[in-house]
């Protein structure tokens, strides 16, 4: 297969993660922590964007392979004393197979009925691990790994940068031509010879394994996983809202609706008289970006201007 | 050997609904089948069975000896089997030759896309599309969505096409050149179609044979000729002659 060519906005996020791999080391440690939270966000909002951005299926407790994932590092690292980073590579495994496992029987589900079914595994996961005897009767696990701010940066780099990539191949080529028809019309994609079956369950795949790889590396970074942390809902509408804002189904868009909604957020809570409305100031630019552009920053761009159309792809 | 369908006692309910109840059919590689009938007769939900979109309750469908009626649509296109919509359903976020070039691309055999969507230019010129094939499929009117529909079924090669109700809405003008165009496609590619339709000039001009159903049953089987002297026939579309009405 030939391989096809990258366009500029490949190349600019590529600059930007070099750029920040560079300087990672010279930050001080605040702000060193800061754009790691930040970048957590960024993975969870590239890894939703992998289903619901490319295929339209909302996932809407797409946070439950995140947990899932945080788990398995909690497991991983104080039963098995694995490694934390071989705890991120558990925690991406499982959220892989979990992915498999859901998405073989909702991806049959459409529109209302997926979000739905998604939510209630989010909540029925929260619930079985409030009393699994191994993961301490939902008592949460508290890691003694320490603080290693440089390799948890990295790990989320890493992850960050794989995310771009895989979602640059499925948004171009022959399976972007094939994700994109899905997204459209399911049956007539199918008419067409589209195994549409097989090609959502394996973007929700992409989607669970980076989830919850990322969701490990939460659990490292807070070292510890907590049921109401790693469950929290919260996080889900993170994701969404981080991908409206940016534009659904782009490359650039999850990253850019990552730090537009964590920057705003962590800002509302820094402002007194913003004290508790930091998540309604969140409401307020999905809102916002809701009623004037719809398709998010990155594809009301695309649809104004035309010309950008291969740069922004 | 030239690929075969056959369907044979073919039944598909929707709850109570039945609308499809015992139909047999062969469809063959180069011949032209028309499929009549009155609406609501079952015609459609007949196509949807032989392109795998839906499951028939009872019967089966077979392709040169090989079952294909529980197989997925996707797959059912892979053997050479494609069908159209009655309402077009183009991907109105992609250009016209993408939209045929993904039909090349996983219904035909052009796995590279760049080959697919030089396939699909030859496809839409063939079609009398290419001038519109760098615009939005969303854009485009209603008899050139048919076409579109048409150029997808033909870009991924398939042998047997179920057509449906392709000719419909057109001017007399439009018409006449349509059945051209189809009659000499259908004589470039070779490829065999189900036409259901409701208008009778372009059944009449391009099926060698002509069933009818009515209420999901077969009424009537044969040439062009033969149907339109079949009492049954006329019962069903003209109703009961009222001289032989029950009072």
């Amino acid at each position: 297969m030939r391989l096809p060519r990258f366009s500029p906005t490949f190349y600019g996020l590529g600059l930007v993660l070099v750029v920040l791999a560079i300087l990672a080391p010279a930050l001080p440690i605040l702000s060193l922590t800061f754009l790691t939270s930040l970048l957590i966000y960024v993975a969870l909002a590239y890894s939703i964007n992998l289903i619901t951005g490319l295929t339209g299926y909302v996932s809407f407790g797409h946070v439950v392979f995140m947990g899932t994932g945080g788990y398995a590092l909690g497991y991983g690292v104080s039963a098995l004393q694995l490694s934390p980073l071989a705890g991120v590579a558990l925690g991406g495994a499982v959220g892989l197979v979990l992915a498999l496992g859901i998405g073989i029987v909702t991806l049959r589900f459409r529109g209302v009925y997926f979000a739905i079914s998604s939510l209630v595994t989010a909540l029925a996961a929260l619930q079985i691990v409030l009393v699994a005897p191994a993961l301490n009767d939902g008592q949460g696990i508290v890691l003694s790994v320490g603080f290693q701010a440089r390799s948890v940066f990295y790990s989320i780099w890493l992850i960050v940068a794989a995310e771009v990539v895989v979602t640059y191949f499925a948004t171009h080529g022959r399976l972007g031509y094939g994700i994109r028809a899905i997204k459209s019309d399911e049956d007539a994609a199918r008419a067409l010879g589209i195994d549409a079956t097989r090609l959502k369950l394996y973007v929700f795949m992409l989607s669970g394994l980076f989830a919850g790889a990322s969701g490990a590396l939460f659990a490292w970074f807070t070292s510890g996983v907590f049921p109401y942390v790693m469950f929290d809902l919260t996080f889900s509408l993170f994701m969404l809202a981080m991908i409206i804002v940016g534009g659904m189904g782009t490359n650039v868009g999850p990253f850019l609706g990552a730090v537009i909604v964590y920057v705003s957020y962590w800002y509302a809570l820094t402002v007194p008289s913003l004290l508790g409305l930091a998540f309604a100031a969140i409401g307020v630019i999905v809102i916002l970006v809701a009623l004037l552009i719809p398709e998010g920053i990155v594809g009301t761009m695309r649809r104004h201007f035309p010309g950008l159309r291969g740069i922004l792809e | 050997m030239s690929l075969r369908v056959v369907a044979a006692d073919v039944h598909k309910s929707f709850g109570g609904v039945h609308a499809v109840r015992g139909l047999s059919l062969d469809l063959e590689e180069g011949r032209v089948v028309g499929l009549i009938g009155p609406n609501g007769s079952g015609k459609t939900t007949f196509l949807g069975v032989l392109s795998g979109a839906l499951k028939a309750t009872s019967g089966s469908v077979t392709l040169d000896g090989r079952r294909i009626d529980r197989l997925s649509a996707d797959k059912v296109v892979r053997f050479g089997i494609a069908r159209t919509h009655q309402i077009p359903r183009p991907f109105p976020e992609m250009t016209v030759r993408e939209n045929v070039g993904v039909a090349a691309m996983f219904g035909g055999q052009h796995r590279d896309p760049q080959d697919a969507l030089n396939e699909a230019s030859r496809v839409l010129s063939l079609v009398g599309l290419e001038a519109s094939a760098d615009r939005s499929a969303g854009v485009l009117t209603a008899q050139e969505r048919k076409r579109l529909e048409f150029a997808r079924a033909i870009a991924t090669r398939a042998k047997v096409l179920l057509l449906d109700e392709i000719f419909a809405g057109l001017s007399p003008d439009e018409l006449r050149a349509a059945i051209g165009l189809f009659q000499k496609l259908q004589q470039e590619l070779g490829f065999g179609a189900l036409i259901v339709e409701h208008v009778m000039r372009a059944v009449f001009a391009l099926s060698d044979r002509v069933v009818v159903i009515d209420e999901g049953r077969k009424i009537a089987e044969g040439t062009p000729q033969d149907v339109v002297r079949d009492s049954a026939v006329i019962e069903a579309y003209l109703g009961v002659d009222e001289a032989h009405a029950p009072p």
